[in-house]
């Protein structure tokens, strides 16, 4: 469709994106009008008080929810023309989520909870497998691939998050607040896995977080405030992502 | 999703609810089980029922005075005589004509007494009436022998009370003879032959009958008068044409059966009670399929979270509701398999129950006959069709009893189920 080269298409546009709840009567406006850019291979932060209209904006990006106005492209991808089906489909292909509540299937192992995204799109069992088996091992879960989420700590639970978004070699990581039920060391632990997916795979990372210390160690911090951006800026320290 | 994927997590998802899929498909197995046992057991005894009757042979009219058992309050007395015999026996197609006597009998055998039913035929025709009929001891006496019997299996080898040997003498009070002041008389025959165990046929149970000679049933009832008369016909394809010529020369003096019409109207009594006893059955199925729709709706409920986190990494609405109605399919599944377990046990169970209250030992001409009933159990028929739908219906409700709630799970919004607490 497009006959730009890839490079050149952005990860992620946002074209005046409007979002506006209503109840009964009474409209509420989450978001005025953002514009956004965001390059293949960025580590992005999205900064922002609760209520700013971050949440909604990852939601939108994400394909979960639609916008009332504006444009919001994936890939070059223009989601408002995509069906559910379709959308469901690039959320499977292109992109992967991070919640803070991790958000696992308590009642699967861990490396089940990573084989989902594969059983879904019909990956047979032996390779679907190897991939999780692989993914844990790269997230330092080898030896944990058969515990239930109860049976594994906070960090130790994000990191199959971690691995269960990327099993699927996503373009796109979408992290909503990921170290906010964290402790500092495991914060810590969490951002340098994700500057190491984000150096060696080259895939690009939206991280929504309160914590300023967070957006430093990212390349480019979004700050939101009342349904519009309020700040865009690139970081220059590049050395910093070398620690991996 | 490939189908064997679909499965495996609906089987996790049922696992770890152990005891409430538990309860769910109990329903389904209970529902199910219950209408198969009702199905097998009355299709059993319709067949039991139709086998005793085509033992006989379709060839063979009874003919019967019109009153008596057949028409309780009939004021009609017409009685059949010798020159009923000489009717029937000129009538095209008709092989053989045998009149009998038939008489309700008790048998002082030691201290206890045993109920039976006297006969008095052409003692030549047993083997014609009842195929297959032999003898276990001793010889069937000849015509014209006034002193000796055949005697039925079960009446020389009661339940209680001293077993009968060969030559031994039978000692008995025949009752329901007119010509009797009483109505009853004493009377006695050997034993000069032991019948083979037969069972029911032309309505009467031959077990438990004494066969005496046509000369001594004369003797004994002192009347002209036949208690009925058997036509046998050439071939079963006359059978109708033979019993409408007799039908249109007596009218209503004279009832005539036949083995094939009896049949039918036994079937349409036994179909009636399949449909009645099938429909408490699918009574029972259907609170059970409301019971996986009320399951699956608090199931969908309680997992919005996790149906939210589905639609994040990427099902589809349609693999979503996939996912919800193979669990529902496998409850079915399940419930099927274990039903159609119970429902065999439970029909064997119950066919001794309808075999005991329908058609019990009882012969149409004599008194009720004890005893005998006990042998004679039904045996459920389980046709493959029965098995089939046994195993597929429950399947097919179950998935249809989770449509809705799989459906609801297929359209959750995705962030509000993800925020779901």
């Amino acid at each position: 469709m497009n006959q730009m080269p890839p490079s050149s298409v952005p990860a992620v546009q946002a074209i005046n994106l409007t979002k506006v709840y209503r109840v009964g009567h009474t409209d509420y406006p989450a978001l005025r009008g953002i514009n956004l850019k965001v390059q293949k291979g960025e580590f992005l932060s999205i900064m922002g008080q609760s209520g700013s209209g971050k949440s909604t904006l990852l939601n939108i990006i994400g394909a979960l929810d639609r916008q009332t106005s504006g444009k919001i492209m994936i890939d070059g991808i223009n989601l408002r023309k995509l069906s559910e089906d379709k959308l469901a489909i690039l959320r499977n292909h292109k992109l992967g989520f991070i919640y803070q509540s991790f958000n696992l299937i308590q009642r699967l192992t861990a490396i089940e909870n990573v084989e989902m995204p594969l059983i879904s799109r019909s990956t047979p069992e032996k390779i679907r497998r190897s991939k999780s088996l692989k993914m844990l091992s790269a997230v330092g879960l080898a030896t944990k691939t058969n515990k239930k989420p109860n049976e594994l700590s906070g960090g130790e639970q994000q990191r199959v998050a971690i691995a269960r978004a990327l099993v699927t070699q996503p373009s796109l990581i979408i992290a909503d607040e990921p170290t906010g039920n964290l402790d500092s060391k495991t914060t810590n632990e969490v951002v340098d896995q994700f500057i190491q997916v984000n150096k060696e795979f080259g895939t690009t990372i939206l991280v929504v977080t309160h914590n300023a210390e967070i957006a430093e160690r990212t390349q480019h911090i979004v700050t939101i405030k009342d349904g519009l951006i309020e700040k865009d800026q690139y970081l220059q320290k590049i050395d910093s992502y070398s620690m991996g | 999703m490939l189908f064997t994927d679909m499965f495996k997590l609906a089987y996790k998802a049922l696992i770890d609810r152990k005891v409430r899929s538990v309860l769910t498909i109990l329903g389904i197995t209970v529902g199910s089980a219950i209408i198969l046992a009702l199905i097998a057991s009355s299709s059993g005894l319709n067949a039991g029922i139709t086998a005793n009757i085509q033992k006989t042979g379709a060839n063979i009219l009874t003919i019967r005075n019109a009153g008596g058992f057949f028409a309780a309050g009939s004021t009609n007395t017409y009685l059949l005589s010798q020159i009923d015999v000489n009717y029937l026996k000129a009538l095209p197609s008709v092989v053989h004509v045998y009149p009998y006597y038939s008489y309700g009998a008790s048998i002082m055998n030691g201290g206890s007494t045993l109920s039976a039913t006297v006969v008095g035929i052409d003692l030549s025709a047993l083997p014609i009436l009842y195929n297959g009929l032999t003898v276990a001891e001793g010889t069937i006496p000849l015509t014209g022998d006034t002193t000796s019997a055949a005697v039925g299996w079960s009446i020389a080898n009661p339940v209680s009370g001293l077993p009968l040997g060969l030559h031994q003498m039978v000692s008995m009070t025949v009752s329901g003879v007119k010509s009797a002041k009483s109505g009853s008389v004493s009377y006695a025959v050997l034993a000069s032959a032991i019948l083979a165990q037969y069972g029911t046929a032309l309505f009467s149970n031959i077990d438990d009958t004494i066969y005496i000679s046509f000369q001594a049933a004369t003797y004994l009832s002192k009347s002209p008068y036949f208690t009925g008369i058997y036509v046998v016909v050439d071939n079963t394809a006359d059978v109708a044409t033979v019993q409408n010529t007799i039908t249109t020369y007596y009218g209503s003096n004279v009832r005539v059966i036949s083995p094939g019409q009896i049949l039918s109207s036994i079937q349409s009594i036994t179909g009636q009670l399949t449909v009645f006893l099938g429909s408490i059955g699918a009574v029972s199925l259907f609170v059970a399929t409301v019971g996986i729709v009320n399951t699956m709706y608090v199931s969908v409920m309680e997992r919005t979270r996790e149906i939210g986190i589905l639609k994040a990494i990427g099902y589809r609405p349609k693999q979503i509701m996939g996912m919800f109605l193979s669990e529902a399919a496998l409850t079915g599944v399940i419930g099927g398999f274990t039903g159609l377990l119970l429902g065999y046990a439970l029909s064997f169970l119950m066919g001794g129950e309808l075999a005991g209250s329908t058609i019990g030992g009882r012969g149409f001409g004599g008194p009720p006959s004890g005893g005998a009933s006990a042998s004679s159990g039904v045996v459920p028929v389980f046709s493959t069709g029965l098995i089939i739908f046994a195993l597929v219906f429950p399947v097919i409700l179950a998935t249809a009893a989770g449509l809705y709630p799989a459906w609801r799970a297929s359209r959750m919004n995705a962030v509000t189920a993800l925020k779901y607490e």
